[in-house]
């Protein structure tokens, strides 16, 4: 081979420099930094870790972007309608103000869940707006459905000048008359959070205009009714008297039937014929053909999610809320805006002579009617079985209660010494289970009625008359894009 | 305003002292708990920037909450007195 001498590869001469130091690290050398922090290159962490900060940063981030969020879509809405509370008022003039109803919702028994739905995503934008609210929230089913009707009984005695405003009102300097005030009233607004509610309010509207004008008393009522009813009676078939609480010593009377029947019709008879004090005249009376125009409706609508079925989109939800705070200001500015229109429900088409269940015709759609329809797909199961169950509470009632009524009567009669444990705890006498049945049934009835006014199957209630009272909120024409 | 203790003046001719007495505490009541609402719904309700002389639809809505917020709790509070004065 080649010659090792001249072909052996010489190092070259050490003319080359050490290797040249990046600028850091000569400014660091000599600080008592250890060398090999300076050589560190970046690296990820370990696989562990990296799913940790991934998951934790992924979860707190759409937290944070959520509520940010909100806080700028509420923010510009208010933007947008804060300049309406900078307007003059008169001392004596009434704001405008609106009637929130918010009932409860089926399978919750937290009734006020309507209520902070629109306490949190709507009322924000009315107060920037000065606009007032009135909020009635309804405790049961069916309660909001009693006090439209009953408000809309009084208004009408009030128009038709039966009632008159007491006079102790009329002197105050804030007082106006009822034509303004319902001018002030159209000014307004009613708004309805969730479908239950509009069901509820529809029912109420509904019966308002249909019944009569008097004060019935339901108390009064189911108490003859069931005055009627052959629980309490005796084996030796005699009716007590019963209804009013004085009868405190009723038990006491074993006498037989003749002394109690002029008693009884007599108790009765003031009953059967109106009460002659206030009886109204046919004309006035009678559901009015026409209805006068009601302030515009704002629908809302809202879903309440409950059961463990509904925990993931509960957790959907909660990191989502810029959607119910974007569709709640929404319904707050279009309240605040006052654009409306007149409510679209198409006519009702004739029901077939063979009107089966089952037809699928008559899902043709009913317009305004159907406002949220989609929520009721929420509700639980278990709220089919609502008369049943009632029935079921019912009938095992009334089985224990001839017992309980054996007992009372043997105890009061002196037929029977009270026990030991009778004479501490003292059974409930027959007054007491009276009342107790009385509010039972009153309980049941109302439960009952009030969730038949709202299941699923039930329709919307609807008169011919609303075509023309009612009016809907909408989106105000110029504003087309939004945020 | 619901005060306690208040009945009708019947009709006992001549002006007995305790009447009088009666009449100017509540008169003294009165005062104070219009002037206290006034106070407290101003400070709360109005802003001491000064941009208009007429109240606006804002502060309006305002200041009817204040009032009848101040006047529900009074209604309760004289309640619970009453109540605790009688037990």
């Amino acid at each position: 081979m080649t010659t090792p001498i001249s072909e052996k590869p010489v190092p070259p001469p050490a003319t080359t420099l050490p290797p040249k130091v990046s600028g850091i690290r000569t400014v660091l050398r000599y600080t008592g930094i250890p060398p090999s922090w300076l050589d560190k290159r970046p690296k990820l962490p370990s696989r562990n870790w990296l799913i940790f900060l991934s998951v934790t940063s992924s979860v707190v981030g759409m937290y944070i972007y959520d509520r940010r969020e909100c806080k700028r879509i509420r923010q510009s809405y208010i933007e947008k309608v804060q300049d309406l509370s900078e307007e003059r008022l008169d001392t004596l003039a009434w704001p405008r103000r609106v009637t929130v109803y918010g009932g409860k919702w089926p399978g919750d028994e937290d009734y006020d869940q309507s209520m902070k739905y629109f306490r949190k995503y709507v009322k924000p934008i009315l107060v920037a707006a000065a606009v007032d609210y009135d909020m009635i929230a309804g405790k049961k089913h069916g309660d909001i459905a009693n006090r439209v009707a009953n408000d809309i009984r009084l208004r009408r005695r009030l128009d038709l000048g039966i009632d008159e405003d007491p006079p102790a009102t009329q002197i105050l300097p804030t007082y106006k008359a009822i034509p303004e005030r319902r001018k002030l009233e159209l000014e307004g607004g009613i708004v309805i959070i969730g479908r239950p509610t509009f069901k509820e309010f529809m029912a109420g509207l509904k019966r308002g205009w249909t019944e009569g004008l008097e004060k019935i008393d339901q108390d009064e009522v189911l108490a003859k009714q069931l005055e009627d009813d052959t629980v309490f009676d005796e084996p030796e078939e005699f009716d007590l008297d019963q209804g009013s609480s004085q009868a405190s010593t009723g038990s006491k009377f074993p006498s037989g039937k003749p002394a109690f029947s002029p008693i009884q019709l007599q108790r009765s008879l003031p009953l059967r014929p109106p009460p002659g004090s206030n009886s109204i005249p046919e004309h006035l009376n009678a559901p009015p053909a026409v209805i006068p125009p009601l302030p515009p409706m704002l629908l809302v609508s809202f879903t309440n999610l409950i059961g463990l079925k509904q925990i993931p989109l509960m957790i959907w939800d909660f990191f989502n809320q810029r959607l119910k705070v974007q569709s709640g200001s929404d319904a707050g500015y279009r309240l605040v805006m006052k654009a409306t229109r007149p409510i679209e429900v198409p006519s009702v088409t004739e029901e077939p002579v063979f009107g089966d269940t089952a037809t699928s015709s008559e899902e043709s759609s009913l317009g305004d009617l159907e406002f949220d329809k989609e929520a009721e797909g929420y509700y639980k199961n278990s709220l089919k079985s609502i008369p049943q169950d009632i029935e079921k509470a019912r009938e095992k009632y009334y089985e224990a209660l001839p017992a309980k009524i054996a007992i009372a009567r043997a105890l009061s009669r002196g037929t029977r010494e009270p026990t030991k444990e009778e004479y501490k705890n003292p059974p409930p006498t027959e007054v007491e289970l009276r009342a107790e049945r009385m509010k039972k049934e009153k309980r049941w009835r109302s439960d009952l009625q009030g969730w038949e006014t709202i299941k699923p199957e039930a329709k919307v209630a609807w008169d011919e008359r609303f075509r023309d009272a009612m009016r809907i909120f909408v989106d105000p024409p110029h504003d087309g894009t939004q945020n | 305003m619901s005060f306690l203790g208040r009945g009708g003046s019947p009709n006992t001719g001549g002006v007995s002292m305790e009447k009088i007495e009666m009449a100017i505490t509540e008169l003294d009541t009165v005062t104070d708990f219009f002037n206290r609402m006034v106070q407290s719904c101003h400070a709360k309700c109005i802003s001491s920037r000064y941009a208009d002389a007429d109240l606006n639809k804002g502060e309006s809505v305002c200041i009817d909450r204040c009032v009848s917020k101040f006047n529900e709790v009074q209604k309760k509070v004289g309640e619970k007195l009453q109540a605790r004065g009688q037990a």
